[in-house]
């Protein structure tokens, strides 16, 4: 087989940002007419090394060949020049235009500016047509389904005369009746010679659609397979399999009574039916895949997302939590996954970020005291090493893992008895994450229990007492610790085994 | 701008430009102050009238009515809230009402009960725009027509008198050889320095303009602090009004006409950023010194009235466009 095969050929990317390697030597190639699908935990590179074929980041080193010739996309409009087209999760459409003028948006037809509405409604009338889709092209677009305008976002990419499709989770709103009636879809442009990049967690899919897997793993290409005589359990061996290491053992800390108690919550959206409880002294993890309602989970019982079903019960006692503060009130802490969006306020002072959740505490007659404020920043810029040793930096000018360290402080300043961590140590250096476990273990040591959302399997498993394995809005119950592997925790949060 | 600089402006300040280049950093910080220092050297050289006490007294007693505005102005862009463009009618509800009621309760409650109308006035607008999400300017300009449709009706006339002349007096008189004017702006900006840079109430606002769901996730009334800061501008305003019509003795509803421009302009001159976050008192009132001398000079040399609002214009969208390129730099 030529190089002119291939529809795409990606040899040795690599692409480092600051501080952290997200992509290294990966070798990516997909032939014309297939189905290539590419797996990976959550942080395996996946979107990383799809950003770079899209043009929206640059490889810091390796070659991109698209149709066997070399090319260097240094933006986004140099990726679609060359016929690659990507499908989000999330979709770029204008609700407010009908169907066929998203389709052609930024592409309209016609001449001297005007456009040609009829030449456009009757290509879009054609494109639907091939896709076999009946949807009236003439429709404004914000009236048809999710799913519909998923099929849209499809026709729009196809429109375009692609020669390579890539697609994120495409079925991560869609029925199976639905995700049928795409695979459908999928096949004939396949059938026509398009080269189809098929991102997603769903291992059944995958297996059902794709004619070649690229597992991803930690940055790295680990290997290409033609999909026959690959199983769902393979896969996940090669997107779990590696050696433990640079995990801080948790420190047995003395488990004692059930702090938080979770008793069938439900936010009529993004999970149902959750229930656990985390116990004085241990770390609870709750694991899953992206969209799987962790992070939902934890907002909402922080009270910055609604609870239509089910309760909270705190210390034995009911509690109904609206709002951070009345959670901060019964004594509960959470430290964001976002850090930057929803962590830190950047343009202030470590102290002063500190001291935000408990300032009512450290005010009298409305003025902050002065003193109060500075000791508390000092006794944990020291407790927890925060680098510079200076509570009066700006805090957007410290490292990530010293701006966490910062948040963490922040909430134990305001003394929770429960501590909900959401992916405490995502893009902080190795021995900034030594440091945060450290911490996290003296925390349980002096009884608290704590809620630990985390994608690392490594890391939840040498960490936490027992584990929450979520999935499509549901959860499991609480399992200990040693009964479970990564695979295992892999087969429940994909949906090939079941609690 | 060092003879107001306060420990907090130092605090925040000297760290915000920390990437950019030290000539920025230098800018940013003695920019101001040098501009000052250049329009009085200018102002003294081209006119004789310029540095005289009667002169200073003259731009520091008109400077006042505007400055109590600008410091309730600070509130509402350092909270994220862009501008209050209510305060026009705010301040024609203030003068009208503290003149209008005088003859049926008395002087001191008319202008009580004016200041707290106008307060009514700003937690409308706060109501709107913190709990309700509507955007600001479109929130402030659409209660700002309805509050002053709502005074003029209830009013009747076009124009209202003041019927208590000592009432006047005591506005335009000294009080330890300062004007009572003077005196009161003095005492409200010293208040508003305190709430927002030695309150929780300012560290909270300053936490809401920086990073509102940062803030919210910290346990911070994000809602009620963004609306407090339009109540807060809206007091400012209603004193502000209750004492230019006291000063004038009369007041038509389009008295406060222009105000809200000349107090954003004075707020966004004193670097605060329009974008929230960031900025304090001293400085939007060192702003205010700023654009005022300017005009001062400005009047003195006979420019003409529309290449005065011509010179302030440019000032506005250079200010702003400075904020933009500092904050690239800055905090990206």
């Amino acid at each position: 087989m030529n190089s002119a095969d291939y529809a795409l050929n990606m040899r040795g990317i690599s692409k480092t940002f600051p501080g952290v390697k997200a992509l290294s030597d990966v070798n990516f190639s997909v032939k014309f007419g297939t189905v290539h699908a590419v797996v990976g935990e959550n942080g395996a590179g996946k979107s990383t090394l799809m950003k770079v074929l899209s043009g929206s980041y640059q490889p810091t080193s390796g070659t991109i060949e698209v149709g066997g010739v070399e090319a260097r996309l240094r933006r986004p409009a140099d990726a679609q020049a060359l016929g690659i087209r990507m499908v989000h999760q999330e979709l770029n459409l204008v609700p407010d235009l009908t169907v066929a003028e998203n389709v052609y948006l930024g592409r309209m037809p016609g001449k001297w500016g005007f456009l040609d509405k009829k030449d456009m409604l009757q290509k879009a009338t054609t494109v639907l047509k091939e896709q076999g889709t009946a949807i009236d092209p003439q429709e404004r677009l914000g009236n048809l389904s999710i799913s519909q305008q998923q099929l849209v976002e499809i026709a729009k990419a196809y429109a375009a005369d692609p020669r390579i499709i890539v697609l994120d989770e495409p079925t991560s709103s869609l029925s199976e009746h639905e995700t049928a009636a795409l695979f459908r879809i999928l096949r004939k442009m396949r059938d026509a010679g398009i080269a189809i990049v098929y991102i997603s967690h769903r291992l059944k899919e995958v297996l059902e659609i794709a004619d070649e897997v690229t597992v991803l793993r930690d940055g790295s290409m680990i290997e290409t397979r033609p999909i026959a005589g690959v199983s769902a359990s393979d896969m996940i061996q090669l997107m779990v399999g590696r050696e433990v290491s640079n995990v801080f053992p948790k420190s047995p800390a003395k488990i004692g009574e059930p702090v938080l108690r979770v008793n069938a919550i439900s936010d009529g959206v993004n999970f149902r039916d959750v229930s656990f409880d985390v116990r004085e002294g241990e770390i609870l993890g709750l694991i899953g895949l992206v969209g799987a309602g962790r992070t939902e989970v934890a907002r909402a019982i922080f009270g910055l997302a609604n609870v239509v079903q089910g309760t909270l019960t705190l210390n034995g006692k009911n509690v109904i939590i609206n709002s951070p503060a009345e959670a901060v009130k019964a004594g509960i802490a959470y430290v964001p996954e976002d850090r930057k969006g929803d962590g830190i306020i950047p343009a202030m002072s470590i102290r002063e970020n500190i001291s935000l959740p408990v300032l009512k505490r450290l005010t009298t007659l409305g003025r902050i005291r002065r003193n109060a404020d500075r000791s508390l920043a000092d006794q944990y810029v020291k407790k927890f090493s925060i680098s510079p040793p200076d509570p009066e930096r700006r805090v957007n000018l410290l490292s990530g893992g010293n701006q966490q360290k910062t948040v963490i402080a922040k909430w134990l300043a305001a003394t929770p008895s429960v501590l909900i961590l959401d992916e405490p140590t995502r893009g902080v250096d190795v021995g900034a994450k030594a440091e945060i476990h450290h911490i996290i273990g003296q925390l349980v040591a002096d009884g608290m229990a704590v809620v630990m959302i985390s994608s690392e399997l490594p890391e939840v498993l040498g960490v936490c007492d027992r584990i929450v394995v979520m999935r499509d809005g549901q959860a499991s119950p609480p399992i200990d610790r040693q009964d479970l592997t990564e695979e295992r925790i892999m087969a429940l949060a994909t949906g090939e085994e079941v609690a | 701008m060092s003879e107001i600089a306060s420990e907090t402006d130092r605090d925040s300040s000297s760290e915000r430009f920390a990437r950019g280049s030290r000539l920025v950093d230098l800018l940013s910080k003695t920019g101001l102050s040098l501009a000052i220092v250049t329009v009085i050297l200018y102002g003294s050289f081209s006119s004789p009238v310029f540095f005289t006490a009667g002169n200073f007294l003259n731009i520091l007693t008109s400077m006042s009515i505007i400055g109590i505005v600008v410091v309730g102005m600070t509130f509402v862009l350092v909270v994220g809230g862009l501008a209050d463009l209510s305060v026009p009618a705010t301040i024609a509800c203030g003068a009208i009402l503290s003149l209008g009621l005088q003859p049926i309760i008395g002087p001191v409650p008319a202008f009580i009960v004016a200041v707290a109308l106008a307060g009514l006035i700003g937690s409308v607008n706060g109501a709107l725009v913190g709990y309700l999400g509507v955007n600001p300017i479109i929130a402030t300009l659409g209660i700002g027509t309805v509050a002053l449709g709502i005074v003029q009706a209830a009013v009747g006339g076009v124009i209202v008198y003041g019927a208590n002349p000592s009432s006047a007096e005591f506005v335009k008189g000294r009080l330890f050889g300062i004007p009572v004017v003077v005196l009161i702006f003095l005492i409200t900006a010293l208040i508003g320095h305190f709430i927002l840079s030695r309150s929780f109430w300012g560290r909270w606002t300053l936490a809401t303009g920086g990073n509102y769901s940062a803030a919210e996730a910290s346990a911070v009334p994000v809602k009620a602090v963004k609306a407090g800061a339009f109540v807060i501008t809206a007091l400012a305003a209603g004193i502000s009004g209750g004492l230019l019509g006291l000063t004038l003795q009369s007041a038509r509803p389009l008295i406060g006409q222009g105000y809200e421009f000349s107090a954003i302009t004075a707020v966004v001159v004193g670097g605060v950023s329009i974008m929230g976050g960031f900025g304090s008192v001293p400085r939007a009132i060192a702003g205010l010194i700023f654009v005022q001398l300017l005009t001062n000079v400005m009047v003195l040399e006979g420019v003409r009235t529309p290449v005065q609002g011509f010179v302030l214009g440019i000032l506005i969208a250079g200010a702003v466009g400075m904020d933009s390129a500092l904050r690239k730099r800055g905090i990206a």
